[in-house]
């Protein structure tokens, strides 16, 4: 692999995962709990949506295309499966408001980190985006901390919100998993650090924030884990190359509209 | 508790003396010891106003994650976001007139006991769809808030429908630039439109309701300025040329201009549809509320716990209430607009 496909598959991953994400957000608008939460999921789905259009155009411009509206449209609505780089967590149908609650601390308390790995990366753009993106993800963050301090603090919640975590937490792995070539990107200077490296700190806040519903521990290669993420060291994504279950109905509804006439500008 | 405000609260001996305090263009505040008709006019009016817009956002919720394109998605996603944001305003307006909570209202909405706008008991079953929504119902919905905003004798929905006025303003004109783009585009995308207006141009239509009563008590307290056939007739007057230019045939067989009048007349209108949708019987008010009540029932562990927390999910009232039977006052033809 070149270290340009290096680079580029690092970006794409990026940009995937929080174009799935933004879309899964945008299906709570109008069914969240009440409408503050309404309001909060579809502004958080809006600046992931942005965060994916802006990571896209990088990846145009590495592959020497004008990042036009319909060229990023392009690149996020028309490839085929195995040339996404999504992580099973952001493609995973939720069964319900608590696992999509969950889901979202877990995503932006990751995101804090992954964004923090580029903030001062040697492509310029990057670093720019990262600017605004994590003013951005400080504040998704936020939101969903001070949800969740309330909802852990009653019982029957905080049951609810332990099963959810439980339900989702063998996907945390996948989502600090890298693409093929990543060391192109961190020789390059585009990221710090592999993204590996970000499962601890992410392991260390789960089971911070979840205390004392999720005990803490030590794996067999003495590597820090949660009881919720124990044991879940490896993926099935295969350098996430590989679709879950749930990605082909996620992207046959997202492409709806688009598949009516291929051929139409709406 | 005290409003913001801290007006010292008006009263009216009698209603000759409230209404000739309206008739000075006098508003009304929260606070006033307003004659009790009118408070009840004015409630049935916004908390009709909310659920439209609330349910308004649950039509167009269907189609927001098959938006064709990213940034067309986020353009979308803030439409329905304004328009769920109308309703969270909208409710803490009412709310503060007294008669019901924030909970009670939606509680009534999702029982099937409370009113929405005609359009909203329909589905929207293309992306098409979508677009006649944008264009034609908040196109409708605008010029009722207008009229409503010109006169209105009750100030904290004067204020708030000034917010909401600029954003629809923006709703329309995606609604449009959208509709263009189809005009402009393949033949099977053109079809898929003329479906889709054959499907909303009557229930967009009937959002103003038929004609006002000689005595209607909205007209009279200034909480509507112009009548239900006025701005019926000027939506009229800017749409069907606006569709013929575009290509689109505009579906009322009995269409003809009118050279004497120098006006489009679109013949008799069937009402029907619009009294079924006021009894809950429209197209898809039964999946609509259905869908909606069930929502609200699978969420309620989380409005439980933040409630027992101290915290406030029914952040309802600014005001003290007390607690009156709402009757409904209002007019039941519609003739607010909620897009």
């Amino acid at each position: 692999m070149s270290d340009r496909s290096g680079i580029r598959e690092f970006l794409l991953a990026f940009a995937d995962d929080e174009h799935l994400m933004g879309q899964q957000h945008t299906e709570w608008i109008g069914v969240a709990p009440f409408l503050e939460e309404d309001l909060a999921f579809s502004s958080i789905g809006q600046d992931e949506l942005g965060h994916a259009a802006l990571l896209y155009e990088l990846v145009l411009e590495l592959d020497g295309i004008e990042p036009t509206d319909a060229a990023v449209d392009q690149l996020a609505f028309r490839r085929s499966s195995r040339d996404y780089r999504s992580c099973h967590l952001v493609e995973y149908t939720t069964g319900g408001w608590a696992e999509a609650l969950v889901r979202h601390w877990i995503y932006d308390t990751f995101e804090e980190l992954r964004w923090e790995q580029v903030s001062d990366s040697a492509m310029p753009r990057l670093a720019s985006i990262t600017r605004r993106a994590r003013r951005e993800e400080a504040f998704h963050r936020r939101h969903a901390d001070a949800l969740l301090d309330k909802l852990l603090a009653a019982p029957e919640a905080r049951s609810r919100i332990t099963d959810a975590l439980q339900t989702i937490a063998h996907l945390v792995p996948g989502l600090c998993e890298a693409t093929a070539g990543e060391a192109s990107a961190i020789a390059a200077g585009v990221t710090a650090g592999p993204t590996a490296k970000l499962f601890e700190p992410l392991a260390r806040a789960i089971e911070e924030r979840f205390s004392p519903s999720v005990g803490v521990g030590t794996d067999e290669t003495g590597r820090f884990v949660t009881s919720a993420t124990a044991g879940l060291t490896t993926t099935d994504q295969d350098q996430r190359t590989r679709r879950s279950d749930w990605f082909e109905p996620l992207m046959a509804r997202m492409r709806e509209v688009l598949d009516y006439d291929p051929a139409a500008v709406w | 508790m005290r409003r913001w405000a801290a007006a010292v609260a008006r009263s009216w001996v009698a209603m000759e003396d409230f209404e000739a305090f309206l008739d000075g263009g006098g508003l009304v505040e929260a606070d006033d010891d307003m004659p009790d008709p009118y408070r009840q006019a004015v409630f049935a009016f916004i908390e009709m106003h909310a659920n439209s817009e609330l349910m308004g956002g649950l039509t167009e919720r269907d189609w927001i994650p098959k938006t064709p394109g990213l940034r067309h998605k986020m353009a979308v996603l803030a439409k329905t976001q304004d328009e769920i944001g109308h309703g969270h305003l909208l409710y803490m307006v009412a709310a503060d007139l007294g008669v019901k909570t924030r909970t009670e209202m939606l509680e009534d909405l999702f029982g099937g006991r409370s009113r929405f706008h005609n359009v909203f008991h329909y589905r929207a079953v293309t992306w098409g769809d979508q677009v006649a929504i944008a264009f034609l119902v908040d196109a409708a919905a605008l010029i009722s808030q207008q009229a409503v905003f010109k006169d209105c004798s009750y100030g904290p929905y004067k204020r708030i429908l000034r917010r909401i006025i600029a954003e629809e303003g923006f709703h329309m004109r995606l609604g449009e630039d959208r509709m263009m783009r189809i005009a402009e585009g393949t033949a099977r995308q053109r079809r898929m439109f003329q479906e889709s207006l054959d499907r909303w141009f009557w229930p967009a239509l009937q959002l103003f309701g038929p004609d006002s009563k000689p005595d209607d008590p909205l007209l009279r307290w200034h909480i509507k300025s112009e009548r239900n056939e006025v701005l019926r007739d000027r939506w009229v007057q800017k749409f069907v040329p606006m569709l013929q230019g575009y290509g689109f045939s505009v579906p009322a067989p009995d269409l003809r201009w009118d050279d004497e009048t120098r006006r489009w007349d679109l013949g008799p209108i069937d009402w029907a549809p619009l009294q079924r949708t006021l009894a809950q019987g429209g197209p898809d008010s039964a999946r609509r509320i259905g869908e909606a009540a069930d929502n609200w029932q699978r969420t309620a562990w989380v409005r439980a716990a933040l409630s027992k927390g101290g915290a406030r999910s029914d952040s309802s009232t600014v005001a003290d209430n007390s607690r009156v039977s709402a009757n409904g006052g209002a007019s039941a033809s519609g003739g607010n607009g909620g897009g």
